[in-house]
């Protein structure tokens, strides 16, 4: 990545990247893979708890022993170390750090080291905050992935109605996750589009006005596309009321995960408090 | 009488969409709506779908008076949602669930069926528009003339009496046209009804057995596809073809023409 | 602003669940009213919109970044319920889907962002709107500063909740187990960067697409309007209570107790004796407690003694409960009250 990005590169970028990542978990999602034969519910419910379990705990090596299990359930299911790496461990770090690394000399404690030339003092207290805060953060991150690439996200969606999330939830969920796409695609067009018309670099003031029109450009289309989309959902029946076509069943692979996931999240949760 | 159009008027934001148009379709009939864009064919096609009434005038379906009130009692609702089906041009409107099985099993769950029933005719018109192998495909990730026949395919699953269609082969590839004329062809025997609604002159013949011919939101003729076509003036004043001078082989000249998308 | 993940206990986290699920209960109950119209697709499209917008991110000094919600316009097309709701799934959708925010902070993002966010939005855009015109530019300006208003509100009880961390949840050896900056460091870091560049963002994206949206389509922006939600009087008032109810634990840092709320036992502890010395102009208080108070402060024990139930270990949790409990409390009453005197 250059240093010198313009405005409209670094936006259509990264529209561009949330389109891509949304593709590849649903590709990964069909791949043969341990979780993916998993009913939804057991892992929503499942990761889930695993995920609070580890927000819970107070003591590093238990958050580390679940990131542990995380790393190789990625592993039998076909999520790759690499594709851990670059979606979920560098960027979750890039974020963390600046705020872990800074409390690792400035958390009020015994030092137990002082960095040469300027002294400042690494205190035990500081670096288990950095350490218990790093080590949380990656975790959850790691499982929050994990649920979504081996699952296809309608019946992530579906499976969230075991949590007694309302149907209409259920509903506009689902919607919004279909228009984001879209909508991703018309605001890179429009960026696209200016881009072959823009040459050198923006002022402050017209890259304001550019990211408002573009914005009332985009509401405008949605909301001519919201109109069509109600009047095409009555023309196919829909009266307010959502049936899904439910294809839950738990078989005894199913079960066994329920039982592997509360022992560890119950242990986890025990052992950490 | 399959429809009943008494005197409707339609306006929207200011604009008159539709302006005293009457007009009766038979049953089993296959009609083309021809019109320039903004002639009001779409509001129509939406009107006789139930989706807007009129603010003046009256619509009948099979006898039944369309009101926005008639549509709050389910089971009415429910009988002209099944008889009565409209594909949208734009499909991308029409494509909101997360696969193509979802897609067309959505108006039969919609309307209640039991689900092993939903399975089975939604596999078997997968089959027929020959899209089984994009069963778990995204729908808006789809080609044109896939989006297209995916949402065929949600309406057609229901097994309407009645189809209605806005442009349907709009911005679709020539092979895709072709394959989308001869899927209607075939599938509007006997005593189903199709409604076309197309600005495109080039396969009225093969769709339908007559015209109405759509003016800022008047219907300013009613006759057989051969006789609209031959009806030079008709075309150029209702905008469906125009004539300019062009040059062909160093010659000036000129004819009304179609330039197609 | 979203908060990942590890950044908030879990008690705090389940507090701010425990906030957030009245106002979506109501919004739900609202919406699903009006199911058979076109709010649903319409919300639908302006929860993408909102998820769109957060992911225009503007780099911020300190190496975070900031951006705009669309709180605002969202709140002057769907009005404040269904407002709430759409910004809530585009949190939900970040979190699930591209893990931008955390899954156990999902109810703090959404209360601070969505559901504070568009109590403050309403409010302010009546306030300042009032009954201007739609297509006026007062009604553009009002738009902006509601949105300007509204997120950095929203920061502020990010920043609050992030800086009660490290007083009230750390090691035995004092290691902060979440958040490791206090309020001191928390406020002024999350509100440098939104009272200037992300709240102008959103400045500039509400009141520009309102400018936009009177010209090319001016039915769009009734919905928050004079003529429509009666009840709506009532919202500032709601929104300020929402608000102070999430501000009560800080009065625990205020140093010392609120002067003449002081127990019997308080005068003979030399602290608070000096503390009160401090307080009423270096008059010593008497050495022997006056004995009416003595007596009747022993009259009534509270359930909630000290705002803090004795089983409640942390005593902002403690504090936070009881301000909701309270309001709670206060809030039936008065609706009892009210029914009663119908």
């Amino acid at each position: 990545m250059s240093v010198r990005r313009g405005f409209i590169e670094r936006t259509v970028e990264g529209l561009y990247e949330a389109m891509e990542h949304a593709l590849h978990a649903e590709q990964s999602a069909g791949t043969a893979g341990l979780l993916q034969k998993l009913d939804a519910r057991v892992k929503v419910a499942g990761i889930l708890s695993l995920i609070v379990a580890a927000v819970l705990s107070h003591r590093l090596w238990v958050i580390v022993s679940i990131f542990a299990g995380a790393v190789a359930l990625a592993l039998l299911s076909r999520v790759s170390l690499a594709t851990l790496a670059s979606r979920v461990w560098i960027g979750a770090f890039a974020f963390t750090g600046p705020i872990a690394v800074p409390a690792i000399f400035l958390t009020p404690g015994e030092a137990i080291y002082r960095v040469p030339a300027i002294a400042w003092p690494v205190t035990m207290q500081g670096l288990t905050t950095a350490a218990l805060l790093l080590a949380r953060v990656e975790t959850a991150a790691t499982l929050t992935l994990l649920l979504v690439f081996t699952t296809r996200w309608n019946h992530v969606l579906k499976a969230l109605r075991i949590f007694r999330v309302p149907v209409v939830f259920v509903v506009i969920l689902g919607m919004t996750c279909r228009y984001i796409l879209l909508m991703l695609e018309t605001a890179h067009e429009m960026f696209e589009s200016r881009r072959s018309r823009t040459v050198g670099a923006l002022s402050g003031v017209e890259r304001r006005r550019m990211t408002v029109s573009t914005a009332g450009v985009l509401l405008s289309r949605t909301s001519q596309l919201s109109g069509d989309v109600y009047l095409a959902m009555q023309s196919r029946g829909f009266r307010g009321e959502v049936y899904v076509l439910d294809d839950f069943r738990m078989n005894r692979l199913d079960w066994s995960a329920v039982a592997a996931f509360v022992a560890l999240a119950g242990w986890a949760v025990w052992a950490g408090r | 009488m399959l429809f009943d159009l008494d005197r409707l008027t339609y306006q929207y934001e200011r604009l008159t969409a539709l302006d005293d148009l009457s007009l009766s379709i038979p049953e089993g009939s296959r009609i083309a709506l021809l019109g320039a864009n903004g002639s009001g064919k779409s509001t129509l096609l939406r009107i006789l779908d139930g989706l807007h009434f009129p603010n003046s005038g009256e619509v009948r379906f099979r006898g039944e008076l369309l009101t926005e009130d008639r549509f709050g009692d389910d089971e009415f609702a429910f009988s002209f949602r099944r008889q009565v089906g409209l594909v949208f041009q734009n499909p991308d409107v029409q494509l909101f669930n997360p696969t193509v099985f979802d897609e067309v099993a959505f108006g039969p769950l919609q309307l209640r069926w039991p689900r092993s029933e939903v399975r089975e005719r939604v596999g078997d018109i997968l089959d027929r528009l020959r899209i089984a192998h994009l069963k778990d495909r995204v729908p808006h990730r789809l080609s044109g003339g896939e989006k297209k026949r995916v949402a065929l395919a949600s309406v057609l699953v229901l097994d309407p009496a009645v189809l209605l269609l806005d442009e349907p082969t709009a911005s679709l590839d020539p092979r895709s046209q072709s394959q989308l004329i001869d899927l209607l062809v075939e599938w509007g025997g006997g005593a189903k009804s199709v409604i076309v609604a197309t600005h495109d002159l080039g396969d009225l013949e093969d769709i339908a057995d007559r015209c109405c011919v759509l003016d800022c939101g008047r219907l300013v003729a009613e006759r057989s596809p051969a006789d609209v076509l031959c009806d030079r003036e008709l075309l150029e004043r209702t905008n469906l073809v125009h004539a300019h001078r062009h040059r062909h082989a160093g010659e000036l000249h000129s004819h009304p023409h179609v330039h197609r998308e | 602003m979203h908060i990942p993940d590890g950044y908030l206990s879990p008690a705090t986290c389940a507090v701010m669940y425990t906030g957030a699920a009245p106002f979506w209960y109501v919004a739900l109950r609202r919406v699903r009213k009006a199911l058979h119209t076109r709010l649903v697709p319409r919300l639908s499209l302006f929860a993408a919109f909102s998820f769109v917008i957060m992911m225009f991110n503007l780099p911020l000094p300190g190496g975070t970044t900031g951006h705009a919600v669309g709180i605002g316009i969202a709140t002057v097309v769907l009005g404040p319920w269904a407002a709430m709701l759409a910004v809530s799934i585009a949190i939900v959708i970040q979190a699930l889907f591209f893990g931008d925010g955390g899954i156990t902070a999902i109810g703090a993002n959404c209360f601070n962002m969505a559901i504070v966010g568009a109590l403050v939005s309403y409010a302010m855009y009546r306030l300042l709107a009032g009954r201007s015109s739609i297509e006026s530019p007062r009604r553009v300006m009002a738009a902006g500063l509601a949105g300007y208003a509204a997120i950095n509100v929203s920061a502020l009880l990010a920043a609050i909740e992030f800086g009660i961390q490290p007083a009230l949840y750390h090691t035995a050896s004092g290691a902060p187990l979440y958040c490791p900056y206090g309020l001191g460091v928390a406020i002024p870091a999350m509100m440098l960067g939104h009272l200037t560049i992300a709240g102008f963002a959103e400045f500039f994206v509400s009141a520009g697409v309102v400018a936009f949206l009177q010209k090319s389509d001016p039915s769009l922006l009734g919905e928050a309007g004079p003529q429509s939600a009666p009840a709506s009087h009532a919202f500032p008032l709601w929104a300020t209570l929402g608000v102070l109810l999430v501000l009560t634990p800080l009065g625990i840092l205020a140093a010392g107790s609120a002067w003449g709320e002081w127990s019997a036992a308080d005068y003979a502890n030399p602290a608070v004796r000096q503390q009160i010395a401090a307080s009423t102009f270096h008059q010593a208080p008497p050495a022997q407690v006056p004995a009416g108070l003595e007596r009747l402060s022993s009259l009534w024990t509270a359930p909630f003694a000290s705002y803090a139930p004795p089983y409640i270990r942390s005593a902002a949790f403690g504090y936070l409960l009881s301000a909701m409990f309270g309001a709670g409390l206060v809030t039936l009453a008065c609706a009892g009250v009210s029914k009663f005197a119908r």
